[in-house]
């Protein structure tokens, strides 16, 4: 237990240190101590496993409350303890069942249905029940695919890659996803296209962006950040990358994406979001600055300017927020979406009662 | 998706030095009561950050020295390290006065095995080490001499980061990133010393190229090798890592060890060094310079701090009424509660505060448990915990409230004041209990507090400024809110010129190549006068301008320009010619001083150019004698034919020098005066040229005399 709290301490102090930062880092970080954690601890009943897996997440949440994803793949391992244990319930159950009337009717239908959302919800899980030894190795298991699906992501994303870019296009991007790249190294191996990459200023992300792509012999152009509305009526789609996606379609993705997607609308053009499901997060956003982090201002402002740095404020958002209404779709690895069907989604991927994580 | 930090792992276990102490009194009188270090800086303990630069850095091992307040900072250490993955030991010791003794201790218990990195315990940083380490050890492998390396940040001249008073002036090479010369500077330079810097020459003839650089913060984060310590102890005197240590090995040839710097740019270092710098780490804190260690990534443990628009932290216990207004750049802390029509900006307030209605807070630093009655209003001030201030208080900027202090309603406390409720007296003498006597004056009727006054400088203040004289200003520099022109109202009995010096660094040079000039002109002036009063020797005189002109670095000519203008100022033109034989020791007429004081003149003139350079300077100095007697007719001519003639007699100026000097042209140019003295040599030179060598002097030198006499 003391081992757990050694290896929970350290990840801890990770976030915090912003040592550990990127979805899909800290995503795979958090994965990997959940399996140590609940393959090491003592846990006999849901409850018990729930609690908990839930005092770790709270504990990595409040790390980095920025870094969504962490909150994410919680909640994917809280839903598949619930749904574990509803299965063993149900196994249970239904042996019973075979001598007396079944008490558990929803038990039989999958969580994902209608009336799982409207009826009895299926988290208060029996206690008294002795549940088999095969159910830890089954938690694992299932653990381990979301961990598999992580790794694989990409290639299940990039697949639909052929279907969203044609030949001679002109596609837009900013900043530096590996998403995004992946997606646009695809559509590259079959068809000829051109890539137009704001250079992302204050961290100059695409202009690594550009180099990656322009490397697996894409046609690539850097423009600055200024040209995007210039330059916006020549491109034919807009694909971008983000760092979360929010419950209602929302995007909290690096700064300069808002001015793209605005641009975008504005010349309607399609914007399309490429992203993991990991990074879809059931919580919404109440202001604008809720998911933001504000960097230290000096890519902005020298600090060696002593004068001015008295007398400017200068703030350093590294992400944007940019509202649903800019997004025409997301393609994420089980298909593309528009962002009128998250919800549907978040029902599938998380429990409800675990959005917040009051204990 | 942000830029990724990645941890160094390092084989070896990386050990830190922490000194805690400060050494000084700076935050007096609140450091009466705690430790510099345990200070919240933001609501966060100083020391913390220092911790999690140290822990992000990659530490295992931390020492951390202290000396005043050791209780507490063990408590605190012995807390901290629970949550901590750093192996921290906290060294107690009485005796330590200063960074030389500490680094001396840790050589005695020899703890440390490996290179290490040395930081005071007030370092605010979000640097990462792993550079700076790597380039250290690829520099000690090559090079077992390279001993030091220290992490210098770009900064410039103005900014607020930087400690007034405590800047640096440092020589560095660029290409062998060896630092070559350190030296401290003062705001106020009052001395000669203190404006100038002495380097040693061959520095320049082993670095082709080097730096002088002032835009440099020194943030004292050192790694140092294990030869440091060892350092220390064989030279026992030494106290200040800066002032001693660095320039004691810079300058040392025997030791043959070299010191490297490492300059950074895009990150953040600063120390707390003083309540100014208190005051502007705290504003590049909240303003997030110091990303990732600012309010809202909640470095203490419990901690809840939220990031709002403005730059605003709030914890989630903070109870804000509906009228009050937070403007930009606040941080407030849990369970605190402000009141209607209250106004906050740029401040930090703690823990449990209650802030009543109608109160104004600007610029201030509010600790834990501090109660503000309504209609207080407070500028600029640090107010430490457990202070109270009831209704109507007005504090002035660039004061500080100690511990516990109540100051009663509708009191104004005036401008950089410090209050505490420790009892006057010797304040290492704690088991005597004082009573303690309140200050009605500044904490009013129903107040409980004295004011504090500062220790004198003797026994004060930074050990390197023990060196003669100390400008009171240079302490005043590094208070809190401190204005430069508030120095110029209230300190009027400090001569203008230093404190025009301080305003400009331009005219500061200027003032050093004239400045010395004058003080040469007043010297040997007053030097020649003391010698025409008192009727010293010409040796006696000799003696004393040689020793003038030895101590301003000055040449023989300076000196003959001097001198020769002041001998015959001394000439009175009223003073009746002495009869034949009957010259008088303190007479003043042409003939008597020339007499008596031309060898004076003589001793000054060595070669031929300084006889030709004499000449012009007497003849320029006859012309100018005119001005000084304009009763009198031809005053210039009086002089200077008899005086040429005496220099001529006594072989002072010899027969090529004044030839050549009456050919030359400089004595052709001129003022009419001058030109016209050229002509009354005119019939000397003319007698020169035809003599030769013959030996008729004395006929042509008596009727040159009676016509000097005849003109007078």
């Amino acid at each position: 237990m003391s081992k757990n709290n050694e290896l929970v301490d350290d990840l801890v102090a990770k976030l915090k240190r912003r040592q550990l930062v990127g979805s899909s880092t800290v995503s795979q970080a958090t994965l990997k101590l959940l399996i140590v954690v609940i393959s090491r601890s003592n846990w006999t009943t849901a409850n018990q496993l729930l609690t908990l897996v839930k005092s770790v997440g709270q504990r990595l949440i409040q790390a980095n409350p920025t870094e969504l994803a962490v909150g994410n793949i919680i909640r994917r391992v809280l839903h598949v303890i619930r749904e574990e244990f509803r299965e063993a319930d149900s196994n249970a159950s239904s042996h019973r069942n075979k001598s007396t009337e079944s008490s558990h009717p929803t038990s039989l239908t999958t969580s994902s249905s209608m009336y799982n959302l409207l009826g009895e919800t299926g988290s208060t899980v029996n206690d008294n029940v002795q549940y088999p030894s095969s159910l830890r190795s089954n938690i694992i298991q299932e653990i381990r695919e979301i961990k598999d699906e992580l790794e694989n992501i990409y290639d299940n994303i990039k697949n639909q890659a052929l279907l969203q870019i044609h030949s001679n296009e002109i596609i837009m991007t900013i900043g530096r996803s590996k998403t995004v790249e992946e997606f646009l190294k695809m559509a590259a191996a079959k068809r000829k296209f051109q890539v137009l990459v704001a250079e992302t200023a204050p961290s100059y992300s695409g202009q690594e962006m550009a180099l990656e792509l322009s490397k697996a012999g894409i046609e690539t152009t850097v423009i600055p950040d200024s040209a995007v509305f210039a330059v916006m009526s020549r491109v034919n789609k807009v694909i971008l990358g983000t760092h979360a996606v929010l419950a209602n379609g929302g995007l909290v993705a690096i700064s300069g994406t808002h001015m793209m997607a605005a641009a975008a609308k504005h010349h309607s053009i399609p914007v399309v979001v490429c992203t993991g499901l990991y990074k879809l997060s059931p919580l919404y956003p109440y202001d604008e600055d809720s998911f933001n982090v504000i960097f230290n201002p000096d890519s902005v402002l020298g600090f060696e300017e002593g004068d001015l740095v008295e007398k400017v404020t200068v703030t350093n958002p590294y992400y944007d927020y940019v509202s649903p209404d800019f997004v025409n779709l997301f393609i994420t690895n089980q298909g593309g979406h528009p962002p009128s069907y998250l919800y549907r989604l978040i029902v599938e991927n998380y429990d409800p009662n675990d959005h917040t994580f009051d204990l | 998706m942000p830029p990724k930090e990645k941890m160094e792992s390092t084989e070896q276990v990386l050990q830190a030095v922490i000194l805690a102490d400060s050494f000084d009194s700076r935050f007096q009188p609140i450091t009466l009561e705690t430790a510099r270090c345990l200070l919240p800086l933001c609501n966060v303990p100083l020391i913390s950050y220092t911790f999690e630069f140290l822990a992000v850095a990659g530490v295992q091992e931390v020492f951390v020295y202290c000396c005043s307040h050791s209780e507490k900072v063990k408590a605190f250490v012995r807390e901290y390290g629970q949550q901590s993955n750093m192996r921290i030991h906290t060294i107690v010791s009485q005796e330590l006065m200063s960074v030389g003794d500490a680094m001396r201790d840790l050589d005695a218990k020899q703890l440390i095995d490996t290179d290490f990195i040395l930081v005071t315990g007030d370092v605010v940083s979000n640097m990462k080490l792993d550079k700076v380490l790597e380039e250290h050890r690829v520099r000690r492998q090559a090079d077992k001499s390279a001993i030091m390396t220290m992490v210098l940040k770009k900064a410039s001249y103005q900014h607020r980061s930087r400690a007034v008073g405590d800047g640096s002036l440092i020589v560095l090479d660029q290409a062998t990133k060896e630092c070559l010369h350190y030296q401290p500077i003062k705001a106020f330079k009052t001395t000669r010393q203190d404006r100038r810097m002495t380097m040693d020459m061959e520095i320049f003839d082993k670095h082709p190229e080097v730096q002088i650089r002032n835009d440099l913060i020194d943030c004292q984060i050192d790694i140092c090798s294990v030869e440091v310590p060892a350092l220390f102890t064989e030279n026992f005197d030494y106290q200040d890592i800066r002032a001693d240590f660095v320039d004691g090995i810079l300058t040392s040839d025997l030791l043959g060890k070299t010191i490297h710097f490492y300059e950074v740019n895009d990150v953040y270092a600063a120390r707390v060094r003083s309540t100014q710098m208190y005051d502007a780490v705290s504003k590049d804190i909240i303003s997030r310079w110091t990303f990732p260690m600012v309010p809202d990534s909640n470095l203490q443990a419990g901690d809840s701090y939220q990031y709002r628009r403005g730059l605003v932290y709030k914890e989630q216990g903070v109870v804000l009424s509906r009228t009050s207004v937070v403007e930009e750049k606040v941080v407030i802390g849990n369970n605190t509660q402000i009141n209607e029509k209250s106004v906050l900006s740029n401040c930090v307030i703690g823990k449990n505060c209650f802030i009543g209605a109608n109160v104004k807070i600007d610029n201030a630093y509010i600790w834990d448990d501090v109660v503000i009655g309504d209609n207080c209003n407070i500028q600029h001030s640090i107010i430490a915990k457990g202070a109270v201030l009831e209704e109507g208080v007005t504090i002035s900027k660039g004061c500080l409230i100690s511990f516990d202090v109540t100051i009663g309603a509708n009191t104004t406390v005036p401008p950089y004041t410090r209050l505490t409720t420790l009892p006057e007296g010797d304040e290492d003498d704690e088991d005597e209990e004082l009573e303690l006597i309140s200050d009605p004056l500044f904490v009013g009727a129903t107040g409980r507090g004295r004011s504090f006054k500062e220790a004198a400088v003797s026994d004060d203040d930074d050990f390197d400024d023990t060196d003669g004289d100390h400008d009171p200003r240079n302490k005043q520099v590094n208070r809190l809110a401190f204005d430069l022109s508030q120095v110029r109202i209230s300190n009027q009995k400090l001569d203008e010129d230093s404190v025009s010096e301080f305003e400009s660094e331009a005219s500061d040079l200027e003032e050093e190549t004239t400045n010395p000039a004058e003080d040469l002109d007043r010297e040997v002036s007053q030097t020649l006068e003391r010698a025409f009063r008192e009727q010293h020797e010409v040796e006696i005189a000799a003696l004393e301008l040689n020793t003038l002109r030895m101590a301003s670095n000055s040449s023989f000519q300076e000196m003959r320009k001097r001198i020769i203008p002041s001998v015959l100022k001394h000439i009175d033109m009223a003073a009746p010619a002495p009869a034949a034989g009957a010259v008088k020791a303190n007479g003043r007429s042409v003939k008597e001083v020339l007499q008596r004081w031309g060898p004076l003149i003589g001793k000054m003139i060595h070669d031929d150019s300084d006889q030709v350079d004499g000449l012009l300077v007497l003849q320029r100095s006859c012309a100018q004698l005119q001005q000084e007697w304009p009763q009198h007719q031809g005053v210039s001519q009086k002089v200077f034919a008899p005086a040429l003639r005496y220099f001529y007699d006594q072989d002072i100026f010899e027969e090529d020098s004044i030839l050549s000097w009456f050919h030359s042209e400089r004595s052709q140019q001129g003022t009419d005066a001058e030109k016209k003295l050229r002509e009354v040599a005119t019939p000397m030179i003319q007698f020169l040229e035809q003599s030769d060598s013959e030996d008729e002097d004395d006929e042509d030198d008596e009727e040159d005399e009676d016509e000097d006499e005849d003109e007078e």
